[in-house]
């Protein structure tokens, strides 16, 4: 577990990003943050399919592992800037429930959760080892599923 | 498909196979009135019966039809579900793994589309059964009791063996059961 210390500094670093993000966003701005997060959440889902299919084999190939644990991680990173006040669905077309902004304290917890669990997944990714990456990998699926359960709504494209 | 019951949906759709499997069996080698060979007719036993020329029990040449139909659009319905895959990437169809992660979102958004189908075919049924009522028909009746009024002549139904009906329950839920494994050993 030599991955640990980076895990914790990480940690610590997310809680205070988490808790800078409220400034209210407007017209363009809040456009653009929702097109982001969009983005980002479709990087993540193709990321995570691809790391079902990786996993269900019968020889997962270790340098993808790696790498989309790797992507998933820098995006969740990015996920604390994803929900600004102002970037509901008022602000146009989305997936993201009012409830986000009605419970922020709740949504806050559940975003720095999955935040984390990227993190404890990468690092046990990065290690190399399995079967370690696919438990990890389920409790990941969980803290997405948490979240998507209360604060997800089906988007239509 | 944010409603908080997929492990249901994907149940009910398992559910659905085994029906299928058991219905295409019996229709092999069950009672007379469901076997395939027996009630699906052509074009003309279709115009004999619109032309009021048709005496029988069970399905008649047109209802056939919707058996037919119906059937069908079950069997896409649950084979897009089996390889589909939620836009989250947190459930899977079991059998997933056999295609790729482009085809699995295709199967899950013409899943969604396929539904439509399903539900206008469901409202023909009803309506048909209903139209059949108005005409003092039951339709409903002679399938769930297997009693019909038998004009003379006309030949009865041959009862199939219960111990048939099992097996072929037996051997539905064995395959649903094989395909919830994942269909081994194809997907890996």
């Amino acid at each position: 577990m030599r991955n640990v210390p980076i895990v914790i500094a990480s940690v610590v670093a997310l809680t205070a990003i988490t808790t800078a993000a409220t400034a209210k966003v407007s017209g363009p701005q809040a456009a653009q943050v929702m097109h982001q997060r969009h983005e980002g959440m479709e990087s993540i889902g193709k990321a995570f399919k691809a790391l079902r299919r990786e996993f269900d084999s019968s020889s997962p190939f270790d340098p993808t592992v790696r790498s989309s644990a790797a992507q998933i991680a820098g995006l969740a990173r990015k996920s604390s800037g994803w929900f600004p006040a102002g970037t509901g669905p008022e602000a146009g077309k989305t997936g993201a429930k009012p409830e986000i902004w009605k419970t922020p304290q709740d949504f806050a917890a559940k975003l720095s959760a999955f935040q984390k669990a990227s993190l404890v997944f990468n690092a046990a990714a990065a290690s190399g080892d399995i079967n370690a990456a696919k438990a990890r990998y389920a409790d990941l699926g969980g803290t997405c599923k948490a979240c998507h359960d209360k604060y997800r709504a089906e988007m239509h494209h | 498909m944010h409603n908080h019951h997929t492990d249901w949906h994907i149940w009910s759709g398992c559910a659905i196979l085994t029906l299928l499997i058991f219905r295409l069996l019996w229709g092999v080698v069950g009672s007379s009135t469901a076997r395939f060979t027996n009630f699906v007719r052509g074009p003309r036993a279709i115009g004999d019966y619109l032309r009021g020329r048709w005496t029988g029990i069970g399905h008649n040449p047109l209802g056939a039809l919707s058996v037919i139909a119906l059937f069908l659009a079950l069997s896409v319905q649950v084979g897009l579900g089996l390889v589909a895959e939620d836009e989250d990437g947190l459930y899977t169809g079991p059998l997933y793994r056999l295609v790729s992660i482009d085809t699995s979102d295709k199967a899950r958004d013409l899943h969604e589309l396929w539904f439509n189908v399903i539900l206008g075919l469901v409202a023909l049924h009803v309506v048909a059964i209903v139209f059949y009522r108005l005409r003092g028909k039951h339709l409903t009746k002679p399938m769930i009791t297997g009693r019909a009024h038998l004009e003379p002549g006309m030949e009865p139904m041959r009862v199939g063996k219960w111990w048939i009906a099992l097996i072929c329950l037996a051997t539905g839920i064995g395959i649903t059961r094989w395909i919830i494994a994942g269909a081994p050993p194809f997907s890996s």
